[in-house]
């Protein structure tokens, strides 16, 4: 298929799916569910940072719950230090974001495999214990109250607070990432990226830089795990170290990895699955997490795709056999 | 430095740590040559390619074209014109083969990428992922995105390795039309003498890192001092 009719197909599919999540708020009337959802879609667009990276860099990071954090201070910050309102803090703070990750890219992609995790756990980590311990900036363990202004963006900030509403400005985010990225995958940059994946060498071989590349891969991670963490600042109006901790990092690869990075609905699905999985077993036990892994390993050993590779891969053997009959 | 040289190297040496692996090699290539470089394991002529190519640290001089190069990066010398292919199969296992080659072509004007897979008999797997194909195709792939671009001087490192008789005899009779037709000069690390002394116009021969002898492959193979160091019976 050529490249402009895949970019038609895919735009139609945008659309397409923008007005199905529009319309969701209007055949769901409760307002648990909804913020439920909300919650879910927001945590599937912080997914989609961590999934395109390992999918494009093959990196794995254990730090990009400090992107999906810092975001929400940033916003404070920059309302109480700078007087800017929320619509322009919130451009300010992913663009520092975007700039910040790409100078610590420049240093980090170089080291391969687990050192990479670990120096961004590192990373990640002492953000948290900064937020945690600068008290008089960030309100320490208590966390800080995000007051926005009257509008963000032309809209409504009441609208930011609404499950129902709020699903919709985040699924339409959603959407977009997916399209922005997906456009990402199939242009020539996204190719290069992926073979520098594949075989670094060989890609500086046939001349090409490989550190610039995979820098903005990361970068571009981090700025949708900043956009991600935007979203649940503004939905819940408040931020606290807990948002940058580990764990979040972990959990949104733990997703990425259910749902499988080679497509990129799968790291959709995946944190679907996960965020439904955890709100149903957390009501039935505490040791949720002992059968999430359970599940996280089954997929693995199964389904190395993921579950939308595993799908995938079934939707092609059944389009198979009907071919034949 | 003489224009009519494609690859001038001058008193190459790399170390590791105390041991010199190369010591002090120069050799000269002339444009659309072919160039066998033979030698006993161990002998260091991989690492005369890697530090031609820019993945050893080396002294000495190396010029591309007349050009001194031996300051630039890998990815420098490669847009400058010397490519290289390596021992193993390097290509990108996960990728289609054409959309391998179009990454690889992308930077390169007037490349054109159906020539090249017609060139290396790819068009039959171009839609095909590269580590589904089999051995001899992968090894054709890798040499295609060596030759991409029609570089001034290739480095082969072993391209015979792991082929049937069949294959490598085909291999090397389509290296020589390619060096011919496309004004490439070639570097030729290879293990399979039938093949260098064919295919090659001069052949160089090194010993624990030292130029023990070069010239035509019949005078060469004819070299006492070279059968006693490496040839044996295979001369």
């Amino acid at each position: 298929m050529k490249y402009s009719m895949q970019i038609f197909r895919a735009a139609a599919l945008v659309v397409a799916a923008g007005a199905v999540g529009a319309c969701l708020p209007l055949l769901i009337t409760s307002a648990n569910v909804l913020s439920l959802m909300t919650q879910a879609v927001i945590y599937a667009i912080g997914t989609l940072g961590v999934g395109f990276l390992l999918r494009q860099n093959g990196h794995v990071s254990f730090g990009h719950a400090a992107y999906y954090g810092l975001s929400g201070y940033g916003i404070v910050l920059c309302s109480k230090f700078l007087g800017l309102t929320t619509g322009p803090a919130i451009l300010l703070v992913i663009s520092l974001t975007g700039l910040f990750a790409f100078v610590v890219g420049l240093v980090i992609v170089r080291t391969p495999g687990i050192a990479f995790a670990m120096i961004t756990l590192a990373i990640g980590q002492v953000f948290y214990i900064l937020m945690a311990k600068a008290r008089g900036f960030t309100g320490g363990v208590d966390g800080l109250v995000v007051e926005m202004s009257e509008k963000i963006f032309g809209l409504s900030s009441n609208l930011f607070g609404k499950p129902g509403s709020m699903f919709v400005v985040c699924w339409l985010t959603l959407v977009l990432v997916v399209f922005l990225l997906s456009l990402l995958i199939r242009s020539r940059f996204g190719a290069l990226t992926e073979a520098i994946r594949e075989n670094e060498e060989r890609a500086r071989f046939i001349g090409y830089k490989t550190v610039v590349p995979r820098a903005a891969i990361y970068t571009v991670s981090a700025m949708v795990c900043a956009l991600a963490g935007t979203l649940s600042s503004l939905y819940s109006a408040f931020v606290s170290p807990d948002s940058l901790h580990w764990s979040l990092s972990g959990s949104l690869l733990v997703a990425s990895l259910l749902g499988g990075t080679s497509l990129l609905s799968g790291t959709v699905i995946g944190a679907a699955v996960y965020f439904l999985l955890k709100d149903v077993l957390s009501e039935v036990t505490t040791h949720w997490m002992s059968i999430i892994g359970v599940c996280l390993i089954a997929v693995i050993v199964f389904w190395p795709e993921g579950i939308a590779g595993g799908l995938s891969r079934g939707a092609r053997k059944l389009r198979a056999l009907a071919g034949r009959s | 430095m003489n224009e009519a040289y494609a690859l001038e190297v001058e008193n190459l040496t790399v170390r590791y740590g105390g041991v010199v692996a190369v010591n002090g090699v120069s050799l000269k290539l002339k444009r659309g040559e072919i160039r066998g470089l033979i030698g006993p394991n161990g002998a260091g002529k991989s690492t005369v390619i890697d530090a031609i190519s820019g993945r050893r640290a080396s002294t000495g001089k190396v010029l591309l074209d007349g050009r001194e190069i031996s300051s630039l990066n890998v990815v420098q010398r490669r847009w400058i014109g010397l490519s290289r292919s390596f021992q193993r199969t390097s290509i990108f296992p996960a990728m289609r083969v054409r959309d391998q080659i179009k990454v690889a072509a992308a930077r390169i004007p007037d490349c054109d990428v159906d020539e090249l897979l017609e060139e290396f008999g790819l068009v039959p797997f171009q839609d095909k992922v590269a580590a589904e194909i089999g051995y001899g195709d992968q090894r054709r792939l890798d040499l295609s995105l060596a030759f991409l671009g029609k570089p001034s001087v290739l480095l082969l490192d072993e391209p015979m390795a792991g082929l049937s008789s069949e294959e490598s005899r085909r291999l090397a009779d389509h290296l020589q039309n390619l060096t011919r037709n496309w004004g490439v000069s070639l570097l030729l690390v290879e293990h399979d003498m039938e093949i260098v002394f064919g295919i090659s116009d001069v052949v160089t021969v090194l010993e624990s890192g030292k130029l023990i002898a070069e010239n035509k492959p019949d005078i060469v193979r004819a070299d006492p001092h070279v059968r006693a160091a490496y040839l044996g019976s295979a001369a």
